[in-house]
């Protein structure tokens, strides 16, 4: 199947003033549903700016920082692994969907990967929006088949001796990766710490690593 | 299996488990209408108008061939518009009106710039 989402770069940004560029289609499209229903006092405007703000605020970050205080705090980690929502509201991160988050922990013998085959289910309320290849067939299509296949190629061998774990996420449940702590920052702080986590390794796709 | 039997026994969206190519790891800031598309799609589930199952299925119910051809928020968008119309919400008439209204106010507007929300 061809792959319609990398047909879709362009080369102008849409951030400046559009100035002699007709919107297009879909996104006339958009527009009119949008504002019918605002009509209908369906929904209102103010929700869909306050909604766009909440997406722009959703970054890897926040599931870093969940990340280095399960570093931390044992007895958090355990919170977070029993129920994933509650401790990041701990944390102050607010869920706006209502969608369940399960916690998975890497360990020398369980690498966990995640992954939606159906469409795009992602934790954003911690991660933000997923990155287009987890959208993208390859991704969806291959990851419960072939996880060890799908992880070379984002460079992560796992050794055959450690289990690879694939949970496919559903609309109402989500899942985060928690990464093993890499070696060689104990005397890293929890910020130092937050800062090695990256968006990929809490998707399962590569580990923490400490840069050289 | 034969080639009528896989068209039934798979959602166009459904290919956990089949052959595909290499990952590439590709990604993109979205494009202003397509956040608000995703916001759209958040603030429709917040008031049980459309959620995330339903735009699911939705997307499924484009098949096969529309899938394959639209980008990813331009399936949500198209999605959205059907269901709302199954639901009797909003009409295709409406929509097409609208559009032209939109379409005609940025002719209009000329060398203006385009209101977001």
């Amino acid at each position: 199947m061809a792959d319609p989402e990398q047909d879709h770069h362009h080369d102008h940004d849409h951030a400046e003033i559009t100035q002699g560029e007709a919107p297009g289609y879909f996104d006339i499209m958009e527009t009119a549903v949008r504002e019918l229903l605002i009509e209908r006092k369906l929904i209102r405007a103010d929700e869909i700016r306050r909604q766009i703000e909440v997406i722009d605020s959703r970054t890897p970050a926040l599931g870093a920082k969940v990340v280095a205080r399960a570093w931390v705090d044992p007895s958090f980690k355990t919170r977070l692994l029993e129920n994933g929502r509650t401790a990041c509201e701990e944390l102050g991160i607010s869920f706006y969907d209502d969608t369940a988050l399960i916690v998975l922990e890497n360990t020398p013998c369980v690498h966990n990967l995640i992954v939606c085959t159906l469409c795009s289910c992602y934790p954003r309320p911690v991660l933000g929006l997923p990155p287009d290849w987890y959208k993208l067939k390859p991704y969806r299509a291959r990851a419960v088949s072939e996880p060890r296949a799908v992880l070379a190629e984002f460079g992560t061998e796992i050794p055959d001796d450690v289990e690879v774990r694939v949970s496919d996420s559903t609309a109402i449940v989500r899942y985060l990766v928690l990464p093993m702590r890499p070696d060689g920052t104990d005397d890293y702080d929890e910020q130092q710490l937050a800062d090695l986590v990256t968006r990929d390794a809490m998707i399962g796709v590569i580990p923490v690593r400490v840069e050289q | 299996m034969t080639d009528t039997q896989h068209l039934v026994s798979r959602l166009p969206n459904d290919i956990g488990g089949l052959p595909a190519d290499p990952i590439q790891r590709i990604d993109h800031d979205l494009e202003p209408w397509e956040k608000r598309c995703h916001a759209l799609a958040d603030v429709l589930d917040f008031h049980k108008i459309i959620n995330t199952e339903e735009k699911r299925c939705g997307v499924e119910a484009l098949g096969v061939e529309v899938i394959g051809k639209l980008s990813y928020y331009e399936r949500w968008i198209v999605a959205f518009a059907n269901i709302l119309f199954r639901k009797g919400i909003l009409t295709p008439t409406e929509v097409a009106l609208k559009m032209n209204e939109v379409e005609g106010r940025w002719s209009q507007a000329g060398s203006g710039s385009r209101e977001l929300v």
